[in-house]
């Protein structure tokens, strides 16, 4: 019987093995990681990772969709520009901006606004985990300046674009968010802003491969220009002065050196996105210039954002300018003629009246016999010119006019290159028509560098200029996507007009 | 281990019955017991003398000794895999008695997940294909047996390639994912069963309703195929040895209508006129002729099982060669199968289950897309020999020449098991399963120049010889331990079944390249010596492995827990029930969604049992049975639900006046960590009925199964910062797929002429329920993208999955003034597709696309003869389908100038001249997405055809054979269809995809000689 009751007790052992499988830990051994990946909760942790998450929000601005071509290039909907490329080429997509005819589902919109807030989410990833993470004190707050620097630019650009929109300060936002207002985006762009500008060194502290990061200079120079869009000219006034005297920065002899190859990262750039000749943007190339290159032959792009009739015929009597701005055919640039898009007339007439003529972009020209060449252009976003012009305007503003001429007349001084017969200096002293001297010096110097539809709505001189273009009260903010809105499921409203 | 209740339970019913067998008059009967098909003894026979509780079994030689009180006259002898005779003894005093195997009767045993069960004890619904049924098409895998051959199961290939895994879909498309089954392998869970001879296995039962597969879990609901190989017959203690060789010859079926040179040339002036100045001196190239081939394929097998008295056995050795239709393309597999169990004792028994299978494989590049793109007045070869150039597509015969791409490997697969019975009742059950994949891939382009005819070199051309090398191992192991527990009480009979589980799988996979392998030598193909070889890439890439470009290194790695239970119970025969459940946990998934309870039910009734159809004779068989239960698929991208680093260029900046990138990282599109199983939930309704003493039988099932939680990529606001574009995956599909089955067949035998009449089919509702998002924005899925980049379906709520999306067409421009009145494209001119304005905004633009067509069959059948007389037996299986459409992909992209499908010489050339085939063109308006390339999916095959000849046992004694049989098969040898591409039954494992035509490797029409041997 004893026997028995061993069998037993032996039958009812193997009844345990279930039971003593469960009771193995399953939740040690139901965790596995994904091989080969790096998962976000575990990263940033180190010095290194904190570079790298710093760097990162710099590539979204070479990202194709913000500065490269697939956003709405904005100097199409002013008076300097035409959308360009052949006549039947993108006319609904691109024609559009120019025709002032464009809807809430305009393609390039939605891929702009996504592709800011990218950016922003990269910016925000650093702004909060680089703190965390244990380096050194003065690295780490430079990252992180550095970082809210570009927050500031990315939100400038939104909000210049649609107004308020939804202020997202953290990496991961809840889904309900709603438009802020307009203020409460420039009150954020101001403080980081002003944290970027204290905590960031003057560009010459960086070398190597740091060269164009983020200064204190390019910080200053966004907070005026943030205060100007703003209208708060009492605040914007110092921090442009600064710039200028922080003797950091210089024009460049050349005018074609401010945008060329020559000029990059040089004395006359605040802030640039750099790029390298290579075809792709993972290859670190950025396609914004062969986005409007020569279309044709010789064959350097596709030719949108042509310079316009209005434009070239702006230009002071032989502003060399003109000819720096704009590639005219058979204009001979690094010994090759322009011969252009040949399938396609080189003068466009409405009622025997040219109102276009084929040309392109030289502010983007880059030497180089290749396509990939011009993928090495880097886009200036601020440069010292912009800077003066901005401090003439604002110190005009304030009821200093006389130190408004000396900045304006640095800038013509420059652009006369030494021949003293042209663009004379400017001696206006009436407030308001200097105003407009600078903001017509400021449509020559800055001529399609994106900065011209926004000054004419910013001075309040859109419905005059762009009127007879098609402009409406309403295209002083763009639509807000359709697909946002929906997305949202109508938390976020659209801008006046638009509906 | 002497059980002394037992003992002591013998020795007092012995004394009682010697007791009483001392005062009645008896009788002794005694004879021999032999089975019916081998004529050998079968031991352990029970026989019972009839209203009494006596009995005895057979000894070893199948004797047995019983004896008969006076009013006793009737013995049952029953046995497990045999029918029950009931024999009255008269005056007999020997009765020998000869049992016939009862594996084609209703009492069949069918395999089901975790055990086994009669047929008639069945609730759930499973289809069992048995021995011959899985050798009759000749290929290397035996879920091509399924086609035609069960209701509900759609088999189909992506590819005629030698080696190409058939897709088999079970029950309509229930997923955007992975819609695969699994195949359970005795015991071992596996995705695929290539590595398997199908000589080597006894059965395949196809689960398909919850009842059946919702012990599966997570794993079921796809359906489940559960693959039972060979092992020797208990008792059967003289070796069986079979020799099996098939030697095959394979031809494409049909070739398409392509124009020639004359005709190319023709229609090329018409196009850009003076092309061609005299059409008559122009070359004609067949290029199909020139890539396909006749091509052998040979098939043999040796298997020798039997038994002892402590052991059953089963070894297999196969070798298959296929060669490709299209040359250098093959498939060769070798096939070790060794299946053995040991009793040790009474109560445990020791096993396995093992097969190995080295295979290789050659794949051609896709010269079938090419050919069909060349145009046809171009040489292949000049007068030197050399190759010709093709503009656009290149020379498919040099294509040919210079791919050398291999892969081969080795698969074993199999498990351990032990089974201890204990305390009468009680099974356990333990297993340990192993998957293991060994492989590796080289794909060699030597250097080489094709040539235009004045010299300059033609873009089809490898500036550099290039080696591509990878290598994958994955495997798995899977413990599973089982505790059944089988109780009859009365009338009450109980399966009760526990189980626990435990997987692991991991993969590995690394692939390199390199550049300018300084010979082309075949023993030079490896990468390991830098002076031979350098980077043709210099582009610096932040991921870049040193040394070597585009290197890819990726593992896999998971895990599963599972506790299963399932109770079966059988009142009187008559009323069954039956309860699973399955509680899944799996690695793929976060925390709070590790853990999924899967749970089923389901009744039937056996109407034939019940006491008011004891009279009614017409009825052999009638049961009705119902379940329902839900069932997950795992088989999904569950890697979405992690939030990854990103580190690329994209996510870094140039710095410095040297323009360097330099290294950034951030976050990548966020991950979903909610993500979870999709669940499908199916309800079955099944009829099975038996007339006229089983000669009529059919069984009928409705079924209807939604699933939800579809994984589902979904657009995320923008301010998330995921990016333009960027998707999130969402459980958020909902996709209804319900039909009616049917299998009925009929059987007799006439004047010894033995026939039997199959017939299966199924109906298949597949309904897009929802696929997430908000707004309309969102509430499309497309897929199915064309070369160029074109999306072809559009997966959109009321429409079946994978529904192809394009223009409507309604005639053509016949003249100027049509292009006016009727509402045009600006790119159409006279002579062009009128595409019909469905929003009737008067234009014609991109919102105007709407569903042309679905790639679901609606209807799935298959029909199959089977006659015997007298030695010679004749096969035919028929199958087809009806109800979806084709997309003739490979027609529509078309950049540059290619040969046209003869159809285009119908054009149209001036009012009037036609109203379907529009003015030629290179491509163009006329080819976007449209029912222009839209053909009827129908079609029907003569899947088989088979004339057996068995050789007479009076010649085969002589040589010691016990049978012999000399076959001929063909194998598609006709297909009925409009369609004009090489096959219709083709199709993709991406649901989003399916029926595209993109220029796929043709299935092949086969003839098969073979001879089967048993000694």
């Amino acid at each position: 019987m004893k026997n028995h009751h061993i069998t037993t007790l032996f039958r009812k052992a193997w009844l345990l093995i279930p039971v003593l499988l469960i009771s193995f830990s399953c939740e040690d051994f139901l965790d596995r990681k994904p091989q080969g990946q790096l998962l976000q909760t575990s990263w940033p942790t180190s010095a290194a990772d904190a570079l790298a998450a710093t760097n990162a929000v710099y590539a979204s601005l070479r990202n194709w969709y913000f500065h490269s071509g697939g956003y709405p290039i904005l100097d199409i909907m002013s008076d300097d520009a035409r959308k360009g490329s052949s006549p039947a080429d993108q006319v609904s997509t691109v024609g559009a901006y120019d025709a002032f005819a464009i809807n809430t589902q305009q393609d390039g919109l939605d891929r702009w606004w996504a592709a800011v807030y990218q950016g922003i989410r990269n910016a925000n990833i650093a702004i909060t985990y680089i703190p965390t993470v244990p380096m050194d004190d003065a690295l780490r707050t430079r990252y992180v300046a550095e970082a809210r620097f570009l927050r500031a630019l990315f939100y400038f650009d939104m909000v210049r674009a649609w107004g308020g929109v939804p202020l997202v300060t953290v990496p991961d936002p809840p889904l309900n968010m709603t438009r802020a207002t307009s203020d409460e985006v420039y009150a954020q762009i101001i403080s980081d802003l002003t944290f970027a500008a204290q905590n960031l060194p003057e560009r010459d502290a960086y070398t190597g491969s740091d060269i164009g990061r983020a200064s204190k200079g390019a910080a200053k120079a966004y907070l005026a220009k943030a205060y100007l869009f703003k209208g708060d000219l009492i605040n914007a006034e110092q921090p442009a002065v600064d710039v200028i005297l922080s003797g950091k920065y210089s024009l460049e002899t050349n005018f074609e050196d401010a945008n060329g190859v020559n000029g990059n990262f040089g004395v006359e750039s605040v802030f640039e996105v750099g790029a390298k000749p290579n075809d792709g943007n993972d290859n670190g190339g950025a396609q914004y210039a062969n986005t409007q290159g020569i279309r044709g032959s010789p064959n350097r792009g596709w030719g949108f954002n042509r310079p316009s009739v209005d434009l070239i015929n702006s230009f002071e009597a032989n502003d060399p300018r003109k000819e720096a701005t704009v590639i005219f055919l058979g204009e001979v640039l690094a010994g090759v003629p322009t011969l252009g898009d040949l399938t396609n007339p080189d003068t466009i007439k409405v009622n025997n009246v040219i109102v276009e003529v084929e040309c392109y972009n030289q502010k983007v020209w880059t030497s180089g016999g290749d396509t990939p060449s011009q993928w090495g252009h880097h886009r200036r976003l601020m440069r010292y010119a912009d800077v003066l012009l901005m401090a003439a305007e604002i110190l005009n503003k304030n009821g200093n006019s006389g130190q408004a001429r000396i900045y304006l007349n640095q800038v013509r001084l420059r652009a006369r290159g030494g021949n003293g017969s042209i663009l004379p200096d400017i001696t206006e002293t009436d407030q308001n028509l200097l105003h407009d001297i600078i903001i017509n010096e400021r449509r020559h110097e800055l001529a399609l560098e994106g900065h011209r539809y926004w000054d004419l709505v910013r001075t309040g001189k859109a419905a005059t200029v762009l009127g007879p273009l098609g402009y409406t009260a309403k295209y002083d903010l763009l639509p807000i996507p359709q697909s946002q809105i929906d997305l949202s499921q109508g938390r976020i409203t659209q801008n006046p007009g638009w509906n | 281990m002497i059980d002394l209740p037992m003992v002591k339970t013998l020795i007092i019913s012995s004394l009682v019955l010697f007791s009483f067998m001392a005062t009645a008059q008896v009788r002794k009967v005694e004879g021999r017991v032999t089975a019916k098909e081998d004529g050998e003894p079968v031991p352990g026979v029970n026989i019972t003398v009839k209203g009494t509780s006596k009995g005895n079994s057979t000894d070893l030689d199948g004797k047995y000794v019983i004896e008969l009180g006076p009013n006793e006259n009737t013995l049952v002898f029953s046995f497990v895999g045999f029918t029950t005779q009931t024999i009255d003894v008269g005056n007999r005093t020997i009765v020998d008695v000869v049992m016939e195997s009862d594996t084609d009767l209703l009492e069949e045993v069918v395999v089901i997940g975790y055990g086994t069960q009669a047929k008639s004890d069945l609730t759930g619904s499973i289809a069992s294909l048995k021995g011959s049924d899985l050798t009759r098409i000749p290929s290397f895998n035996a879920a091509q047996s399924l086609q035609g051959r069960v209701s509900g199961v759609q088999v189909f290939n992506s590819s005629g390639a030698p080696g190409a895994v058939p897709v088999v879909r079970i029950r309509g498309v229930g997923t955007f994912n992975n819609t695969s089954p699994i195949y359970v392998v005795d015991g071992v869970i596996l995705d695929d069963i290539s590595f398997l001879n199908s000589a080597d296995i006894q059965s395949m039962e196809v689960l398909k309703d919850a009842s059946s597969t919702a012990i599966f879990g997570s794993r079921g609901a796809n359906g489940v195929i559960i693959v039972t190989t060979k092992l020797g017959k208990v008792g059967q203690e003289v070796p069986v040895v079979n020799v099996n060789a098939e030697y095959s010859v394979q031809e494409v079926g049909k070739t398409i209508d392509l124009l020639n040179g004359k005709e190319f040339g023709q229609i090329t002036n018409e196009i850009m006129p003076g092309t061609y100045n005299n059409l008559n001196a122009l070359p004609n190239t067949d290029w199909q002729s020139l890539i396909f081939r006749t091509a052998p394929q040979q098939n043999y097998q040796v298997s020798v099982t039997g038994s002892s008295q402590k052991s059953q056995y089963y070894f297999g050795v196969g070798y298959y060669n296929q060669e490709g239709i299209v040359p250098n393309s093959n498939y060769e597999r070798v096939t070790l199968k060794f299946n053995n169990t040991y009793a040790i004792t009474d109560h445990i028994k020791f096993g396995n289950n093992i097969s190995f299978a080295p295979f290789s494989q050659r794949n051609a590049p896709d010269v079938v897309y090419q050919a069909y793109r060349a145009q046809p007045l171009k040489v292949p070869y000049y007068s030197d020999g050399s190759f010709g150039a093709v503009p656009n597509v290149g020379n498919p015969l040099a294509s040919l020449a210079y791919s050398n791409n291999y892969n081969s490997g080795m698969r074993l697969v199999g498990n351990l098991f032990v089974d201890v019975s204990f305390m009468k009742d009680f099974v356990f059950h333990t297993s340990l399963g192993v998957d293991a994949l060994n492989s590796k891939s080289e794909d060699f382009t030597p250097a080489y120049t094709v040539y235009n005819p004045d010299g300059t070199p033609n873009q089809q051309q490898n500036l550099l010889s290039s080696l591509s090398k990878g290598t994958s191992t994955s495997s798995t192991l899977l413990w599973e331990n089982t505790l059944t527990y089988t109780k009859q009480v009365g009338d009450h009979k109980f399966t009760v079944l526990g189980g626990y589980t435990m997987q692991t799988t991991s993969n590995e996979f690394i692939n390199i390249r390199g550049s300018n392998i300084i010979r082309d030598y075949p023993e030079l193909r490896y990468l390991n010596n830098p002076l031979y070889y350098y980077d043709l890439t210099t582009t610096p890439n932040v991921n870049n492995l040193s040394g070597i470009n585009n290197g890819v290194d990726a593992g896999m790695y998971y895990s599963m827990i599972s506790y299963l239970f399932r109770v079966n119970y059988n009142l009187k025969d008559r009323y069954l029930f039956t309860a699973s459940f399955r509680r899944d946990g799996s690695s793929k998934f976060s925390k709070s969604n590790r853990f999924a309870n899967f749970p089923s039910f389901a009744a039937g009734w056996n109407i034939i049992n019940e006491d008011f159809m004891q009279d009614v004779k017409l009825f052999t068989n009638l049961k009705l049975r119902a379940s329902w239960g839900a069932i997950g698929n795992e088989k999904i991208d569950y890697l979405k639900q992690y939030s990854l680093i990103a580190s690329n260029g994209n996510t870094s900046p140039v710095f410095g006046v040297g323009n360097n990138l330099v290294n950034g990282a951030t976050w990548d599109v966020a991950g979903n960590p909610d993500l979870r199983w999709e669940t499908t939930y199916q309800t079955d309704i099944g009829l099975e009925v038996g007339f006229l003493n089983d000669r009529l039988t059919a069984e009928f099932d409705y079924f209807s199964k939604e699933t939800q939680d579809i994984l589902v990529p979904l657009r995320t606001q923008g301010y998330t910062g995921n990016g333009n574009g960027a998707l999130i995956t969402v459980n958020a599909g909902t996709v209804l797929n319900r039909g009616f089955e049917f299998n009925v067949a009929w059987q007799d035998e006439f004047h010894g002429l033995k026939y039997r009449i199959g017939l299966v089919g199924n109906t298949l509702h597949n309904e897009v329920l929802a696929v997430g998002g908000s707004k309309g924005i969102d509430s499309t899925l497309v897929g199915g993208f064309l070369a160029n980049g074109q999306a072809a379906t559009l997966s959109s709520v009321g429409l079946p999955i994978g529904s192809f999306y394009g223009y409507r067409t309604n005639g053509l421009f016949q003249n100027a003034a049509e292009l006016t009145s009727y509402p045009a494209s600006s790119e159409a001119v006279v002579g062009d597709l009128r595409f019909v304005d469905m929003n009737n905004d008067g234009k014609i633009t991109a919102a105007d696309r709407t569903n042309i067509g679905s790639p679901i069959p609606t209807f799935l059948y298959g029909f199959n003869f089977q006659l015997e007389y007298k030695g010679f037996e004749l096969l035919a299986d028929f199958q087809g389908q009806s109800g979806n459409k084709i997309l003739n992909g490979k027609e529509i992209v078309r950049p540059d100038p290619y040969n046209f499908e003869k159809h285009v010489m119908n054009r149209w050339t001036g009012e009037g001249t036609s109203y379907t085939e529009p003015r030629p063109s290179f491509g163009g308006y006329n080819y976007s997405i449209s029912d222009r390339f839209i053909q009827s999916g129908d079609y029907l095959r003569l899947r088989s055809l088979t004339l057996g000849y068995n050789l007479p046992a009076k010649w085969l004694d002589k040589v010691s054979v016990k049978s012999a049989k000399l076959y001929l098969r063909g194998t598609n040898l006709f297909t009925v269809s409009s369609f004009t591409g090489y096959s219709p039954d083709f199709g993709s494992t991406n649901v989003l995809a399916n029926n595209i035509d993109n220029g796929a490797y043709p299935v092949a029409r086969i003839y098969t000689l073979g001879l089967n041997v048993t000694f």
